[in-house]
């Protein structure tokens, strides 16, 4: 009896332990593999990784001093995503073998032609035909393109030179990489890395938020060489932000004098404290009459204020700027954007002849002009004479604009050459931007102008710009309540 | 005949009735009801309920629980009354007269309550529970709650470790530490959470471990990601003597949590990783590179 069970369990129990095993090898499957042929250790990207950042591929570890990987100066912590194969094509057997293999995992493949763009080849299914024919040896020509065939789709013509077939695969685990490197025989090949532009923008990030001056000079050097849009918009975030933690140098000199994190609230310049509150730096309890540094960062940070703000103000921050808000610099809006914003911060008087060519290029997006007009309002007085004479000559979007700008100064000069166009003006959509604008001075001159008009348009009723001025009156009236 | 025996229950059940406290009764009716101000109006029974002999425990709960600053005029007498610290006061007086089953309902069920304050009281009598009360039950009902399958048990555990830690991270952190070994992967993570409240550099080892896991060589010993994404949030609050192990982090690049630990650093202000981020910055951006073989 006994027997028969142990013999019935025999042949399961070993399946059972085969099983284990089996289970064990899979689950224990090593996100590491060691090269032997490249001689370097790679690892497969975590999970978590490949779903944060849609990156995928094997990232290199380590590669062994003087080994094939180390002379072809791959290094630790780079993503490989493709390994790129190229086969030479001399002739007409080079061209059918390196189209099997080519085609073998992906169906993907680069024609390269002579004297033609690369032309990329995708097959719908496995096994479809490519209808290309070649002949001759050392010079490799089209012979023949099958009429329907996926080639006669292409720019391939009869009577083209074949020069190369190149072959791209993504490499998406590190099982992907083991199957393509062990296809590979005797041919050199590239890897093209992919860079882990998470990280980089996580860096450029907190070195913004950090506000230590070490930083200004990589990330200006990142931002005019990154060929990666995402960085670069990171990089000139975080300069803006190290320009808006400069410019709060006063307020952080007053605690970093006093050696003290706790100052009363009155005795600070409002505004300051306002923006500085805004960033997160301090908390002001107006019942206490308090301003407090936020620890750690706020109390950590007045000791490097001061340097941070000589090193922002050195000018090479609002050159920068200046130059990155022409649309001919820079091609992408919210860099230009991002740029107009570091110069409303900085106001350099340097800087109103680019922005007053920004605010009248009619080839600009109309926002981007508009921000242009409100950095110049902020440079305030000396943008004046500018802002007028482009007013004078330009479009209506510029006269708009400046008009905007100008109202945003305020001050004589800018309130009578207001007044002046008011009283002169044709265009309705200009005359209400000037009411506006004069609105926004509001001190006597204009509040005057202001009932001028009203009673020249007291008539019209349907008129609009009767309406925004009873609209203006209304507002005055309840503000001054 | 046969129901006679029903006579002596009824006469208990009167007896019952007549012996309940009253205030507390109409203040559960009134709650109960659809009636203006009805919570307002129920405060007031369970005061007076208070002021009678039985039923305390239940009186002072729900005083605990109901009461509100809103009810009343700012810095008036029953204001200050109805302050969190007051509200948590009467919620561990009603814990003093009936132990267990106000530990259970403090843990169990007032600290799911949607509303902030309720929890806040909680809370309070739980501290009060911690210095004054059976600290040995606290922390077993506590850590049956981590355990528990429920994410709202979870939840409110992994909060008051949290702040019974910061008051006394001597005792707490081993507590914490030990849970990190737990099946349920949703324990360790609240667990994780509460050491990065608790905020001790006592917890660094156990944290840096659950991170360095991710290398493991078998998947068995290796963290989930998301408990080793935490650890990497909990170094960040702990910060001081845990900025060198985020630094760490950062400089692995093989690590799947160098922009949590970057993201980590970045809010502690430490000038000390600067040099580091800009290494980061340094790396090789994308490329081609031919592999001669020979």
């Amino acid at each position: 009896m006994l027997k028969k069970i142990t013999q019935l369990l025999r042949p399961r129990c070993f399946a059972f332990i085969v099983l284990i095993f089996a289970l064990a090898l899979g689950l224990g499957c090593d996100n590491r593999y060691y090269d032997d042929r490249l001689q370097m250790e790679v690892q497969q990207l975590d999970s978590d990784l490949m779903n944060r950042w849609a990156t995928s591929g094997v990232v290199v570890l380590d590669t062994a001093p003087n080994g094939p990987a180390h002379k072809a100066q791959l290094e630790g912590g780079e993503l490989i995503s493709y390994v790129i194969v190229e086969y030479p094509v001399k002739s007409a057997g080079d061209f059918n073998s390196a189209i099997k293999k080519a085609l073998d995992e992906d169906n993907n493949l680069i024609l390269y032609l002579k004297d033609k763009d690369p032309i990329r080849i995708a097959l719908r299914r496995k096994g479809d035909k490519l209808g290309l024919s070649v002949e001759g040896s050392g010079t490799v020509r089209v012979k023949q393109i099958q009429p329907g065939a996926l080639a006669s789709n292409s720019d391939i013509q009869v009577g083209d030179i074949v020069e190369k077939i190149v072959d791209e695969q993504n490499i998406n685990s590190l099982a992907d990489y083991k199957k393509i490197l062990g296809k590979l025989s005797k041919h050199k090949f590239i890897f093209r890395t992919s860079e882990l532009i998470g990280v980089k923008i996580a860096a450029v990030t907190a070195l913004g938020d950090l506000g230590d001056d070490r930083s200004i000079e990589p990330l200006v050097d990142l931002f005019k060489n990154s060929t990666e849009f995402s960085l670069r918009k990171a990089a000139i975030s975080s300069l803006q932000r190290l320009v808006e933690l400069s410019v709060l140098n006063d307020l952080f000199q007053e605690f970093q004098r006093a050696n003290v994190n706790q100052l009363p609230a009155d005795s600070l310049q409002a505004s300051q404290l306002e923006s500085a509150s805004i960033l997160g730096l301090l908390t002001v309890d107006r019942t206490e009459n308090t301003a407090t540094l936020k620890a750690p960062f706020g109390t950590q940070f007045r000791h490097r204020s001061e340097t941070l703000y000589r090193r922002i103000n050195e000018g090479q921050i609002a050159e920068l700027a200046q130059q990155y808000i022409q649309i001919e610099v820079e091609p992408e809006q919210e860099i230009r954007r991002a740029c107009l914003a570091i110069l409303g911060i900085l106001k350099p008087i340097s800087a109103i002849d680019a922005l007053i060519a920004v605010l009248e290029n009619s080839t600009e997006i109309p926002g981007i002009r508009f921000q242009a007009g409100l950095a110049l309002s902020q440079v305030g007085e000396p943008a004046v004479d500018a802002l007028i004479a482009a007013f004078e000559s330009g479009d209506t979007s510029t006269k708009d604009i400046a008009a905007s700008a100008l109202g945003g100064i305020g001050g004589t000069k800018a309130r009578n050459r207001l007044i002046s166009a008011l009283e002169t003006a044709n265009e309705p959509a200009i005359r209400l931007t000037l009411v506006d604008a004069i609105a926004k001075i509001g001190d006597g001159p204009s509040i005057r102008a202001l009932e001028r008009q009203r009673e020249l348009y007291q008539q019209e009723a349907d008129s609009g710009l009767r309406i925004f001025l009873d609209e203006v009156f209304r507002n005055l009236a309840t503000e001054s309540m | 005949m046969k129901r006679l025996w029903l006579v002596p229950v009824l006469v208990l059940f009167i007896i019952g009735c007549g012996t309940q406290n009253e205030n507390l009764a109409k203040g559960k009716e009134l709650i109960k009801s659809d009636k203006r101000r009805k919570e307002e109006r129920a405060v007031r029974e369970f005061k007076l309920a208070l002021q009678r002999p039985i039923d305390n425990a239940e009186a002072h709960y729900l005083l605990g629980f109901y009461n509100s600053q809103e009810f009343y005029e700012p810095n008036t007498t029953d204001w200050e009354e109805a302050s969190i610290t007051e509200r948590g006061k009467h919620m561990f007086l009603a814990y003093k007269e009936e132990s267990r089953k106000y530990l259970e309902r403090l843990i169990f069920e007032t600290l799911r309550d949607d509303d902030l304050d309720i929890q806040n009281a909680a809370l309070d009598a739980l501290k009060r529970v911690y210095k004054q009360g059976d600290r040995k039950r606290l922390i077993s009902q506590l850590q049956k709650a981590i355990k528990s399958g429920d994410n709202r048990d979870r939840h409110s555990a992994h909060w008051v470790f949290g702040h019974l830690g910061k008051d006394d991270p001597a005792a707490i952190v081993p507590i914490l530490v030990k849970l990190l070994d737990h099946r349920r992967t949703e324990t360790r993570l609240n667990a994780v959470k509460a050491l990065g409240e608790v905020g001790s550099e006592e917890a660094i080892p156990a944290l840096s471990a659950i991170i360095e896991s991710g290398s493991a060589r078998w998947k068995r010993d290796r963290e989930e990601p998301e408990v080793r994404q935490l650890a990497v949030e909990a170094l960040g609050k702990i910060g001081g003597a845990a900025v060198p192990e985020l630094v760490k982090i950062v400089e692995n690049k093989g690590s799947s949590l160098r922009v949590d630990a970057i993201r980590a650093l970045a809010t502690l202000g430490d000038e000390k990783v600067v040099e580091p981020l800009l290494d980061a910055l340094k790396e090789q951006s994308s490329r081609d590179v031919l592999i001669p073989l020979n």
